[in-house]
């Protein structure tokens, strides 16, 4: 019988209050990892589809591009030598993606309207970006410098074409001068993004690179990863392996595509405000639990005090029912969460009746089919959090035990 | 020298703005071995004494040494200290821990002592045999009679030996027959084990079975008699 037996005993002493505290607690515990699990699965999507059809895991520009866009800082991918061959050959590259992006104006007989004219090359793409879903890629844009272009269903739509007409897009040459090209559609890109199927029109990047005068000229290498976690580790690799003296940056996601990572921030921001509300509550439960259990033990603890216990003792005494009380929660509440998340990764929260299967979040699309994904970093860090905040809750109740006066406290009834 | 001396001990309680004197200028010796009992009708500071002595409370005034250790030198720590090794306690609701099991509750001080499992248990094996309470050592207080409580308490006032038990109105939750039962082993204790019981009491049965009353009334002294016990 030492002060873990005693302790365990005492949490028990009033069964249905702790049953309601460890209850309140693990249902707090599971809420917590079940909806950070949520949105750690749905981030995670919206991060994979928009790195695929954007920037990529880590993106390469020349200058300041990734913040400008001025379309004029654009790079010869053929004069960095074997720089693409290099970085798909580091471990966790999936995909190297070369990319240029010139804004200008389609115009068809009838209408015109501005675009941006991305080149890409089809058959890296094809498999990579969720843009191209649906789409043969490389049967349709059959060469890279070839006049086979892909059109956002809206710009489609507005320029009044159909699948084989053709049209002409007119960008800004190195010099200032206006450049045309002739172009003919080979296929809609519907993606649910407005401003993609607004304006996007896709190419061969060598025919678009030929506006700039340069065939081999490209704004971005898209790298996109096995696995996300690999960013932190591959960007230094990758800046190795930049020419030295070339103004080329290796830079995250985060930074190429801010309006993401800021959407992401700041959704998950209010749901960490929801998860204090929730802790808090739960603290203010466990300091009521313990609290309450103090208060009705005085005598005894005078009693305790007598018979020679020290104040430092019975503090222990308390903190260590608070400790138990939390690690029963913390237990319980780890199987709930599991469980919860377990069905919100198989089954997931199915939104399609409430709101449109393109509905556009932070630039990308919003999968209405709602999945978790397992953080257990997480799930074990906010355990312990529940943990320690329970012993931080009984410090209060713990020094008022300690305070007692012995021979007061056995005149009270 | 004496087991515990008190000299000119005086104690006073603040009651609003008034002072409310529960002891004044009491100068008592007790030696080593004595059963005795301060008696005196409710308020007279028995209690108060009581506390005092086991180092519960302190005196406004005057000095307490007990088994040679002058109280006022003592920090709060020592002071509990020397109540787990030096001082037993009874109590007149017998104050059990109701978590605890008769054995676990007996052998509790012996466990604030940090004594191994197996030693106090050998003891309060022991002690249940000589307070006749040997099977009960599984049982919560709540299945106990008040009889076999206060067995149970006496248990764990004697089980670290030692220097003086104190018992605050030992008898008053018992009726008479279990109160001379337990007088009976308490006297027994005295005399085989030479443990010093010193009791607050306004019973008749436990002023009987005393050895020395201690009369105290407002806070006085008002008598002090050596009897034969019964």
């Amino acid at each position: 019988m030492e002060t873990l037996t005693l302790a365990w005993r005492n949490v028990w002493r009033n069964r249905r209050r702790t049953l309601i505290t460890i209850v309140a607690m693990s249902f707090s515990l599971m809420l917590v990892q079940a909806f950070h699990n949520l949105s750690f699965g749905v981030y995670a999507q919206m991060v994979d589809s928009g790195v695929r059809s954007g920037s990529g895991h880590i993106a390469i520009y020349r200058g300041d591009y990734v913040n400008s866009r001025d379309d004029r800082l654009f790079w010869n991918l053929k004069k960095m030598g074997v720089l693409e061959q290099r970085i798909a050959q580091l471990n966790g590259i999936k995909a190297v993606l070369p990319r240029l992006y010139l804004p200008g104006l389609a115009q068809s007989s009838r209408e015109s309207r501005g675009i941006m004219l991305t080149g890409i090359d089809p058959v890296a793409e094809n498999a990579i970006n969720p843009l191209l879903k649906n789409i043969n890629a490389p049967a349709l844009i059959k060469t890279l410098d070839g006049r086979d272009a892909l059109v956002g269903s809206r710009l489609l739509t507005e320029l009044k074409l159909k699948i084989g007409n053709k049209f002409v897009v007119t960008t800004q040459g190195p010099e200032g001068q206006l450049v045309s090209e002739l172009l003919r559609i080979r296929g809609v890109v519907k993606s649910g993004i407005r401003e993609v199927d607004n304006s996007l029109v896709m190419v061969g990047r060598q025919r678009a690179a030929a506006m700039t005068g340069q065939p081999e000229a490209i704004h971005e290498l898209a790298i996109i990863l096995d696995n996300p976690d690999l960013e932190k580790k591959l960007i230094p690799l990758i800046s190795e392996l930049l020419p030295a003296g070339s103004d080329l940056k290796a830079v995250s996601w985060e930074q190429s595509m801010a309006n993401l990572a800021n959407a992401i921030k700041l959704d998950y921001a209010s749901q960490k405000f929801i998860f204090l509300i929730i802790v808090l509550i739960v603290t203010i439960g466990v300091v009521n639990t313990l609290l309450m259990s103090v208060m009705e033990r005085i005598r005894e603890f005078g009693v305790i005090l007598a018979i020679g216990a020290t104040p430092g003792r019975l503090r222990a005494t308390v903190m260590t029912e608070a400790f138990l009380l939390g690690s029963v929660s913390m237990l319980f509440g780890n199987i709930l969460g599991a469980l919860a998340t377990w069905y919100l990764v198989e089954i997931g929260i199915d939104l399609r009746d409430f709101i449109p299967e393109t509905m556009e979040f932070g630039g990308v699309v919003f999968n209405p089919v709602m999945r978790a994904a397992w953080d257990t970093a997480y799930m074990l860090q906010i355990s312990l959090y529940v943990l320690l905040l329970s012993v931080v809750a009984s410090l209060y109740p713990a020094a008022k035990a300690a305070r007692i006066a012995p021979a007061v406290a056995m005149r009270h009834h | 020298m004496s087991l515990i001396s008190l000299n000119n001990l005086s104690k006073t309680y603040p009651l609003g703005s008034q002072k409310i004197a529960a002891v004044q200028g009491l100068t008592l010796e007790i030696q080593a071995g004595e059963f005795a009992v301060l008696a005196g009708p409710s308020g007279s500071g028995k209690t108060t004494v009581l506390n005092i002595v086991g180092a519960l409370d302190t005196p406004t005034e005057g000095s307490v040494n007990v088994d040679g250790n002058d109280y006022s030198e003592m920090n709060p720590k020592e002071l509990a200290d020397f109540r787990l090794r030096r001082i037993g306690f009874i109590f007149q609701s017998y104050n059990l821990i109701p978590v605890l099991t008769a054995a676990e509750n007996a052998e509790f001080t012996l466990m604030l002592q940090g004594m191994s499992t197996l030693k106090r248990r050998k003891i309060i094996s022991g002690i249940f045999g000589e307070l006749g309470i040997e099977g009960l050592e599984d049982r919560r207080p709540n299945d106990l009679s008040g009889g076999q409580q206060q067995r149970v308490a006496i248990a764990r006032a004697i089980a670290p030996q030692p220097a003086v038990v104190l018992a605050d109105e030992p008898t008053a939750n018992l009726d008479s027959s279990t109160a001379e039962d337990l007088l009976q082993l308490m006297r027994r204790l005295n005399q085989e084990k030479g443990t010093t019981f010193l009791f607050s009491s306004h019973d008749p049965l436990v002023i009987a079975h005393a050895e020395r009353v201690i009369s105290l009334r407002d806070g006085r002294l008002e008598s002090d008699i050596q009897q034969e016990a019964g």
